[in-house]
């Protein structure tokens, strides 16, 4: 008992209101910047999306407008469609590139495997839009492969789907993300304790039964990780298809570009921003369900 | 039978290690070791930390592979074969379960890679979580368990694979005293109960000496000693055997003779006392003699006639634990000696003796060994 007869003694007091001043500085400006910066405004874009609105014209209503605009036009859903089908395609070529990039680093190299993940990040350090065109370069009519190819003989002209082409922007977009997919599935399998392994080829587990029982589903967290953190940026981008794309490329990220900067129609453009949201809340949520995540996490 | 004999034995039937040498970098973890276990027998591994125990195990599960020396089991050379492949299987020492599996999945996990049918499966899991008494507990997963309830599954895990020889590292090492002793009496009834062959690894001499069938006691990679608890306990080979297990009074002193199987050593300061030599003792060579708390009587009178050692001090502490006392003597050159007399009638004249008198501690010479090293 304190000696001065108070409620609570002082020095648990003190402790108490150090914990609570400790909270709210550590917490409150993170969280203030994130509520002016990121939240607000997509608040204000998800109001907007329900307001009447045309080219440089914006009144506050509730109206579904927008959205029936954009879901009943034929070409919007078109791109919509295939923006999906590009990016859902280079997903699942980037798993099948990078997991094995990342079991390689994470269980087959004895030493020098940080060196070689940071390899696999310099390209990262470069800017994005330096990069972007260096592939313009290597792909164009006169690039580095279709010279090559040409000089061996195996083509007569310069291949023309190389650029400006759903296959441009599929290309790019692979060697953009690829170390995102990499690293996330690379800590969760080394993450993997060696005496798990250990116990399960005790127990008669081979080599593969090793791989299919332990590091795969012990390596899903990182997979869904990398999922997370390359599909739904991938739905949205527009700089790789507008300069590397062409009229065959053209992603929904273009689309909802051209309402902000071009047509000046935000409603329209907030509108599509977040039925994109919606369809891959809808999606992460089918991926969590499917693989059985939550009982990994 | 013969060392010799008894590796032939364990190579045709049971376990047999011959000459393992196992080294990391400078450091030779294992060094020299053979022994062979017999089918059915609980043998166990005793050592300190360090001592090699578990890289020894590892070379018998195939987790490594030694530099030099053989694995034998059941008459077949198995030194270089895949885990997977012998029939041998690992409690860990810290578990080691699947986290991502539920208990059910866990002790299924072996007999599935086996390719037992389903039914069995089903059947043979649950009769070993009964076994432990973890019924109902099949739908958990390994971080909803408590630690003996994760050691009773890595047991079961690798027992249900009824391998010829179970290696156990240490199982309840991470455990406190009472579950401890709980799974002990648990593990000796289930090893009776399958009958299959276990390597028990511990640097708890105690567990080793009331579980195991015959004890290989380890230090620095080598095997000092292998035999049964008793002869562990009372005819230890060395100095270490001897103050490793169990408790024991050592007085450092130089040989003055030895005679009719008896070797003299003087302890400076104190006395002359006389044991058993164990090993080359010879007049003129350092020496420890060694004598164990329980073999000495202590009194407030000298001993009436009579062979004994005797020595004399002043009582320094007194500990009941009622089953025995246990004084605490300090003598004449400072060292202090335990004793313990056991608790025969309250009326004893042990019960007499106090704090800070003077008594007389005593036993018969055949009771102390004599060590040189
Ligand atoms: N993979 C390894 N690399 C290098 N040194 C090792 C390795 N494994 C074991 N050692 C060393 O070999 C020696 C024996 O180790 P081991 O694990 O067999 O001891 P132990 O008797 O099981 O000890 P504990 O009772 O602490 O488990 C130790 O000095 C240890 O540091
Ligand atoms: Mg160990």
């Amino acid at each position: 008992m304190s000696t001065l007869g108070l409620p609570i003694p002082y020095s648990r007091w003190r402790r108490t209101v150090q914990q609570y001043a400790g909270l709210v500085l550590n917490v409150f400006p993170p969280f203030i910047y994130l509520l002016l910066f990121f939240y607000a405004p997509m608040a204000l874009l998800f109001v907007m999306s329900f307001w009447k609105s045309g080219y440089m014209e914006l009144e506050p209503a509730f109206t579904l407008e927008n959205y029936r605009a954009f879901l009943s036009n034929p070409t919007y859903r078109r791109i919509m469609w295939n923006t999906f089908v590009t990016v859902t395609g280079v997903m699942a070529l980037l798993v099948v590139v990078g997991y094995p990039i990342a079991y390689f680093l994470a269980r087959m190299v004895r030493r020098y495997d940080a060196l070689l993940i940071y390899l696999l990040i310099i390209p990262v350090e470069i800017n994005y839009l330096i990069r972007i065109y260096a592939w313009k370069i290597v792909l164009g009519r006169s690039g580095i492969i279709n010279a090559a190819l040409m000089y061996l003989g195996l083509i007569d002209e310069p291949l023309r789907f190389l650029l400006y082409s759903r296959t441009a922007v599929m290309i790019v977009l692979i060697h953009e993300w690829l170390p995102y997919v990499v690293i996330p599935v690379y800590v969760a399998l080394k993450g993997v304790p060696q005496e798990i392994v250990e116990a399960a080829r005790d127990l008669g587990a081979g080599r593969w039964d090793v791989f299919r029982y332990i590091y795969l589903p012990l390596s899903l967290p990182g997979l869904f990780a990398s999922f997370i953190l390359v599909y739904i940026p991938m739905l949205g981008e527009f700089a790789i298809p507008s300069i590397v794309g062409g009229p065959s490329g053209y992603m929904l990220g273009n689309v909802i570009e051209s309402q902000f900067l071009a047509a000046g129609n935000w409603g329209l453009g907030s509108a599509i921003g977040f039925l994109l949201l919606f369809i891959t809340l809808v999606l992460v949520a089918i991926v969590i369900k499917v693989t059985g995540l939550e009982e990994l996490m | 039978m013969t060392i010799r004999e008894g590796l032939q034995h364990g190579k045709e039937n049971g376990l047999a290690v011959e000459h393992l040498v196992k080294r990391f970098g400078p450091l030779v973890a294992v060094d020299d070791v053979s022994f062979s276990v017999a089918p059915g027998e609980f043998f166990s591994l005793l050592g300190p930390s360090g001592s090699g125990k578990t890289t020894t195990l590892r070379i018998i599960g195939g987790l490594t592979v030694p530099d030099e020396g053989e694995v034998y089991l059941g008459g077949e050379r198995i030194t270089y074969w895949p885990p997977e492949k012998r029939d041998v299987n690992i409690v860990f020492q810290n578990y080691a379960l699947f986290p991502h599996l539920t208990v059910f999945e866990n002790v299924a996990f072996g007999p599935r890679r086996r390719g037992w049918p389903e039914r069995k499966i089903r059947e043979e899991v649950t009769r070993f979580l009964k076994m432990v008494h973890l019924e109902g507990y099949e739908g958990k997963y390994p971080r909803q368990l408590s630690g003996g309830e994760k050691q009773r599954v890595a047991l079961i895990r690798a027992l249900i694979m009824h391998p010829k020889v179970l290696l156990l590292d240490e199982p309840l090492g991470a455990l406190d005293l009472k579950i401890r002793q709980e799974l002990q009496l648990e593990l000796i009834r289930i090893q009776e109960e399958v009958g299959i062959t276990f390597i028990y690894v511990t640097h708890d001499q105690g567990e080793a000496l009331t579980m195991a069938d015959r004890i290989a006691v380890m230090n620095r990679g080598k095997i000092l000693q292998i035999g049964d608890p008793k002869t562990i306990y009372e005819q230890p080979v060395n100095r270490f055997v001897a103050h490793f297990i169990g408790n024991t009074n050592f007085f450092e002193g130089q040989v003055v003779k030895v005679e009719g199987g008896m070797a003299l050593v003087d302890v400076p300061g104190l006395a002359q006392i006389w044991g058993v030599p164990v090993g080359e003792v010879r007049a003129g060579l350092p020496a420890s003699v060694s004598v164990r708390p329980e073999k000495m009587y202590i009194s407030r009178h000298p001993p009436k006639g009579g062979s004994f050692n005797v020595l004399q001090g002043i009582v320094e502490d007194m500990i009941y634990t009622g089953v025995s006392t246990e004084f605490i003597v300090r003598l004449p050159t400072g060292q202090q000696v335990r004793v313990f007399a056991q608790n025969i009638s309250k009326d004893a004249e042990i019960w007499k003796i106090t704090w800070d008198e003077k008594v007389w501690v005593y036993w018969r010479p055949d009771r102390s060994l004599v060590f040189v090293e």
